[in-house]
């Protein structure tokens, strides 16, 4: 397969107005993916499947991401003028990443025996605006693996044929799989070796007061 | 058996003595239903089943009028299936009238599955 | 009545007595139809405990019974989801009476490894009174047969007659327990106190 840079430029010849960019991956397997705005997904979608250098039909899994919002920092090296003398000095910079959902694709080419490619679409936030475009018109297999990040994320994708909940009931409320659920307080009881769960179980238990 | 009695007196007598048999045996088991054991029925037991899914819609579902076709074909072998065989035991026996009878009657039958074939009804669709 | 003595000198000379409840008793307790339904992993060694191997049918209960008019005994083999356990109550509702229930496994007792999850219930006795519980993930079919032993001796031993009757045999006691519903978050209610209450624990703190 061709590597994300040259897929970037191309897709980006063939679908006018696309904005792609590459998200590194700073994990062992260092492996980028394509970030695509919900605009255009669609028309690079069908770009990555019908190219024919490229011909990824398979679109093997669709997942959610949930990412908080959170302040990064980063090490930077500069040159400064210290007493004088100019040194190399570390700065850290920190900057606000602002909360936001991820649907993540995973896509294969059963022809050309190539892949995996990720393709990720971002919302703008992890509140109102949660709506990405659903590739079940181009991946069909996607379709009930976009409803499952619909109801574990709470990503809406818009031109979906069917986008009800899936594993959780239809009446059920919340997200679960999103960082901030907060989950049925339940614990009547439990010998558990989990601190927080205990703290949590103790709280309900019906004590025998020792005499 | 009785020597001066129907041939069939015995079959009659036995069927008779199945029957009562089957009968007193239910009729244990409800008396002893009805003596020990309260019957409790109530609204989800009283349901009926589907699933344990609770029943959605008519149960009363409309089929294509074009399976007619299929019961046609199945009453035309079904018919003839129950006719051949006696008539096949007694070939050897039966009159120039009755076998003419016979296959005007098998006539009409295969009648009706050329009709069923030219509607096309033994195509695959 | 006849005392025992009496009874193991006439079993001596071959003569079988026995009283009608435990007549009755021993038929129900060597025919006991499970219904036919597995919930998850648990349900292969529920198969595994049917087929010849271990064969069920040692016991009277090889007859898996796919309606629940026809089963005397629910065997819960596997994690009950939130969104499956008011099918398994209604299931359970709506077998006829005597009926008994197996909870077989670590997830159908507990919820089990998934406990801590958000969507499994926590064991199916906040629902349903659950006469057998089998540990292990998954148990072996041995353990399920020792369960269905376990639970034979336990009809054995139940009696006809008196306020200690069996509960199928009692105007008052229940048939049908409430069947949870979907709720906002959790199921509406978490648990039936009818059924289950969580255990009182002593200690100091």
């Amino acid at each position: 397969m061709e590597t994300l840079d040259v897929i970037k430029t191309r897709a980006e010849a063939a679908v006018p107005g696309a904005q792609l960019a590459l998200a590194p991956n700073g994990a062992v397997p260092a492996e980028a993916s394509l970030v695509v705005d919900s605009a255009h997904a669609a028309a690079v979608a069908r770009f990555l499947r019908d190219d024919p250098q490229l011909q990824l039909d398979y679109c093997s899994n669709v997942t959610g991401v949930d990412w908080l919002e959170a302040s990064i920092k980063e090490k930077i090296k500069t040159r400064k003028l210290v007493d004088g003398v100019e040194k190399e000095v570390e700065e850290t910079v920190e900057h606000k990443r602002p909360g936001h959902l991820e649907a993540v694709y995973h896509l294969y080419s059963m022809k050309l025996k190539h892949g995996p490619l990720v393709l990720r679409q971002r919302t703008a936030n992890r509140v109102d605006q949660v709506r990405v475009a659903s590739l079940t018109p181009v991946w069909r297999s996607a379709e009930f693996q976009e409803r499952e990040a619909y109801d574990l994320f709470g990503i809406v994708f818009d031109g979906h044929p069917d986008l009800r909940r899936i594993l959780m009931w239809d009446e059920f409320q919340d997200h679960p799989m999103r960082k901030d659920y907060v989950e049925p307080d339940d614990y009547e009881y439990e010998p558990t070796a989990h601190d927080d769960v205990l703290d949590k179980a103790r709280r309900h238990y019906p004590v025998e007061e020792h005499p | 058996m009785p020597a001066d009695g129907h041939p069939y007196l015995f079959l009659a007598l036995f069927a008779g003595a199945a029957v009562v048999f089957c009968l007193s045996l239910l009729g244990l088991a409800r008396l002893w239903a009805m003596l020990v054991s309260p019957a409790k029925p109530g609204p989800t037991k009283n349901a009926p089943y589907e699933c344990s899914l609770a029943s959605q819609g008519d149960a009363w579902v409309q089929f294509r009028s074009a399976y007619y076709l299929y019961a046609i074909i199945f009453l035309v072998f079904d018919v003839e299936t129950v006719f051949l065989l006696p008539f096949a035991v007694a070939f050897t026996h039966l009159s120039v009238g009755a076998f003419v009878a016979m296959m005007v009657f098998l006539l009409l039958l295969v009648e009706g599955l050329v009709w069923a074939w030219r509607k096309g009804a033994l195509a695959w669709h | 009545m006849i005392d025992e003595g009496l009874r193991s000198e006439l079993s001596k000379q071959g003569v079988f007595t026995t009283t009608v409840g435990e007549l009755y008793n021993w038929g129900r307790k060597n025919s006991i139809w499970p219904l036919n339904f597995g919930l998850a992993c648990c349900a292969i060694e529920m198969i595994a405990a049917s087929m010849a191997r271990f064969d069920i049918s040692r016991f009277g209960s090889e007859v898996f019974r796919p309606s629940p008019r026809q089963a005397d005994l629910m065997i819960v083999a596997g994690t009950v989801t939130k969104k499956m356990a008011p099918q398994v109550v209604r299931l359970y509702n709506q077998m006829p009476e005597p009926k008994y229930v197996i909870a077989m496994g670590a997830c159908a007792i507990s919820g089990g490894p998934f406990k801590q999850g958000y969507n499994v219930l926590k064991g199916i006795d906040r629902y349903l009174p659950v006469d057998v519980h089998i540990p292990g993930c998954p148990p072996r079919p041995e353990a399920l047969l020792h369960a269905l032993i376990t639970l034979q001796e336990k009809i054995a031993g139940q009696k006809l007659t008196g306020p200690e009757r069996a509960p199928h045999l009692q105007e008052e006691a229940p048939s049908e327990y409430p069947i949870p519903d979907y709720g906002a978050y959790d199921l509406d209610p978490p648990k039936n106190p009818d059924v289950w209450q969580p255990p009182v624990l002593a200690r100091k703190d």
